[in-house]
């Protein structure tokens, strides 16, 4: 039998067991062993990703997918990677991660078996809609028209360790949050909302938490490093999309801990869910349709687009419309106090509400007004910077204050005493700073100064030290999620306050002079590579008399074809990474030079891996506690 | 029983009225989408040319051409083989010049592509990984631009096709030709 049909045959099983189990959710109930309908779509969409997988190692040129996306002299592992790295493929990862969270879902030992079953039957929907919608819109496994030798897929900008590795891992983030939709749907159904449920879904929703911020930081980290701009973040559409359910995710994440502690806010919760995947779907279709166009596109098809489209009404409108129908049945009779861990968790979650507000009519509003209006607008960072920075300070500023306060009541009075001496130290030594370095206005003052104390708060707050020892305590994922919070916006801000960019007209032996960084023009080498002509001007950062860095951007010709490409140099400090970049000199002495100095960049890197590592570590402590 | 309420329903019909929306949108044609570049000057760029050794490409050869269409394609590209016979077409209009550039592709496909399907073009820039045209915005292949006395006036995403070319492009050639 040949493979691709053999492919399909999996894909068709995976398919039919998905929708015989999601049967349980008609109104008769029918009832089948859930154990083995949910656990066969993990083996079968397993089994077709290791023949996709197969085929592209292979470089089976049979197929149109492997013709398209691969090539025979590829090296290895960018032949695996490039099983994922189109739209059929990535679309077999993201069923196989759907199915993979049904499967272990489906040990856990929840006792309460309707939920059970309502929760991985709605999972099996999905797991349905999106199989159905790769068979007969995104077949990976389609045999191509005509006779090749050779794949077309050695494109070697997309050779990129990182950018294998981050799809994937964005989209068990993305993929992750239908579990907690489905959670929802189920709890729902079988009337089951309350501490109890909280406890079951907490998990979940933090791996999905975890893995969606590392996805979203990896993501900016490759067009750091990749595109050369100097810049990490550009609100571009696409990394809006994935920053949307980030944020309903994480104010669902706050939202989970209140249920779990105080058994209020019942229909909040179950909104959030919805909304978290929800927002990852709306997503992936603005994407997979072609109605977005980004650095990310994929080949674009107008089927596809409305398959995607149906499927989303389909979920979408069965989900709110249940929510409506029982969401305010859930809700338990309770007061929240102004000043209680409660409120400002709540206030939290308006926040990051709100911020998705502002991401979601960034990301819209343009295809409104072409749409309606004819009219093109461009909405750039001002917009973003602009709305969102006092969202930003008031976020901070509940940060702050929200871990400090006690449940149900406290006094605002004692918890700004607490906190009192970390914010006048952090205020000295911003204000300190800023009289002895740069002069900085006031905004910058406030983020600073407020991102700092933020900082300084969550480690007194996750560590408690007593006789000498330094005790750990269960709190300590927070403590980290949120200094990595702080981090992140003090060395954003930093960034942006302090980077430097400047274009120079070099002639070999000139002196270039950036801020207090002084470059020296040594030399232009000219060397041969394997395929390509090199010239290599030789940069020197001195200090007086010494070499302290030396900087080689390139710029390569190749001869077959000929193509010039310029290669980044880039010297990474703890404080600041310093980026030499030279444009293409024409007929003469002078050689292009751009030089970026870009202060604090490796601290956003190690803030987002401090968010994460929060995550992990509050779920460590979760497994731990229980047993 | 606790009564039902309008504003539980609020989310649902936010969410149909999103949906409809996003229904235009997908019905609209996308290949209108705007571009950054709109009333924009062309943008600087130099590269090599895939048929002449020793030349290069670059903004001044855009600027001799009083109206210039330059077309994004790759060999890889199947909907830029459907689109060829389009340019060709349009290769035959008196005062447009056609640029090409190619992009992310291979040389020997490339000149087996022109040489099968023809050559519409004056000149043809090469771009092997895509970083030159970074700065036409470029996302995918096919894209075209019309330059009117070096300035951007239109921006195509994907291929066109017969319709559009009537529709389109002809009518923003006759206005300016």
């Amino acid at each position: 039998m040949n493979l691709g049909n053999f492919g399909n045959i999996l894909l068709l099983v995976c398919l039919s067991a998905s929708l015989i189990q999601s049967l349980y959710l008609l109104p008769k109930k029918i009832d089948i062993n859930y154990k083995i309908f949910s656990r066969i779509p993990f083996f079968f969409s397993l089994f077709a990703f290791i023949l996709l997988i197969y085929i592209f190692v292979d470089s089976n040129f049979n197929y149109q997918l492997v013709v398209n996306n691969s090539h025979s002299e590829k090296p290895l592992i960018y032949k695996i990677a490039g099983a994922w790295g189109n739209h059929e493929g990535s679309l077999l990862l993201w069923i196989l991660v759907l199915t993979i969270f049904n499967f272990i879902f489906s040990y856990s030992k929840i006792k309460n078996l309707d939920f059970k079953k309502n929760v991985i039957s709605f999972q099996s929907f999905i797991i349905f809609g999106f199989t159905l919608f790769l068979f007969f819109t995104s077949n990976p496994f389609i045999q191509s028209e005509s006779i090749v030798n050779e794949g077309l897929g050695l494109n070697p900008v997309l050779q990129d360790l990182l950018l294998a590795i981050h799809p994937p891992i964005l989209y068990i983030g993305y993929v992750g949050y239908s579990l907690v939709l489905s959670f929802a749907v189920g709890g729902m159904l079988s009337n089951k909302v309350d501490k109890e449920w909280a406890g079951w879904l907490h998990p979940w929703v933090l791996t999905a938490w975890i893995f969606l911020t590392l996805g979203i930081g990896l993501g900016s980290f490759w067009a750091y490093y990749e595109l050369g701009w100097g810049g990490y973040w550009f609100w571009d559409p696409v990394e809006n999309a994935s920053l949307m359910p980030w944020l309903a995710g994480t104010a669902l994440f706050h939202c989970v801990i209140i249920l779990e502690k105080k058994n209020i806010l019942q229909s909040w919760t179950i909104l959030l869910s919805i909304l978290t995947f929800s927002l990852s779907l709306i997503g992936t279709f603005l994407v997979r349709s072609g109605i977005l166009n980004s650095v990310h596109t994929f080949a674009s098809d107008p089927t596809r687009g409305l398959f995607i489209l149906i499927f989303l009404a389909i979920i979408l409108v069965i989900s709110f419309t249940l929510y409506a129908f029982k969401g305010p049945l859930l809700d338990n009779k309770s007061e929240i106090n102004l000043v209680s861990k409660e409120s400002s968790i709540l206030a939290n979650n308006w926040l990051l509400l709100s911020t998705l507000f502002v991401v979601f009519l960034g990301t819209l509003y343009p295809l409104g007004t072409d749409l309606f209006l004819q009219k093109s607008i461009s909405v750039g960072p001002n917009y973003y910077i602009l709305s969102l920075l006092p969202i930003t300070v008031l976020l901070l500023f509940i940060m702050i204050i929200g871990p400090n306060a006690k449940w149900q009541n406290d006094k605002i009075t004692e918890i700004i005493f607490s906190i009192s001496k970390l914010f006048i130290l952090s205020l000295a030594i911003i204000f300190g700073f800023s009289i002895y370095f740069i002069e900085l206005q006031l905004t910058q003052i406030t983020l600073l100064t407020l991102s700092l104390t933020l900082i300084l708060v969550s480690i007194k707050n996750g560590l408690r030290i007593k006789n000498s020892y330094t005790i750990i305590k269960p709190s300590l994922g927070k403590s980290l999620a949120h200094i990595g919070f702080g981090l992140l916006i003090l060395s954003v801000v930093g960034n942006a306050t302090f980077a430097q960019e400047k274009i120079f007209q070099a002639k070999v032996n000139d002196i270039l002079i950036l801020d207090n960084h002084k470059f020296k023009f040594k030399s232009v080498e000219q060397t041969k590579g394997k395929n390509y002509n090199s010239i290599k001007a030789i940069f020197y950062l001195m200090d007086n008399k010494t070499i302290l860095e030396t900087f080689k951007p390139e710029i390569r010709v190749y001869s077959n074809p000929p193509t010039v490409t310029s290669e980044t140099s880039i010297v990474r400090k703890f404080l600041a990474d310093i980026y030499v970049v030279m444009n293409i000199p024409e007929n003469s002495d002078f050689v292009n030079v751009r030089i970026h100095i870009k202060p604090l960049m490796s601290f956003i890197w190690f803030s987002i891996i401090l968010m994460t590592l929060g995550g992990v570590s509050a779920i460590v402590f979760r497994v731990r506690l229980k047993r | 029983m606790k009564q039902l309420k309008f504003k539980h329903f609020l989310p649902v019909i936010i969410t149909i009225v999103l949906l409809v929306f996003f229904y235009q949108l997908l019905n609209k044609d996308v290949t209108k989408l705007s571009s950054q570049l709109i009333e924009k000057p062309v943008p600087t760029f130099n590269m090599s040319t895939l048929l002449e050794e020793d030349q290069s490409f670059s903004t001044s050869d855009i600027l001799k051409s009083d109206v210039a269409l330059v077309n994004i394609w790759a060999s890889w590209c199947i909907p830029c083989r459907s689109e060829h016979e389009i340019l060709m077409l349009l290769s035959r209009m008196e005062g447009l010049d056609l640029y090409g550039i190619n992009y992310k592709d291979k040389n020997e496909s490339a000149l087996n592509f022109i040489k099968t399907l023809g050559n519409p073009f004056k000149k043809i820039g090469v771009d092997r990984n895509g970083r030159s045209s970074m700065v036409w915005g470029v996302y995918g292949v096919p894209e075209t631009f019309i330059v009117h006395k070096g300035t951007v006036i239109y921006k195509h995403i994907g291929p066109i096709h017969m319709n559009e070319l009537e529709e389109i492009i002809l009518p923003i050639l006759g206005d300016i030709l």
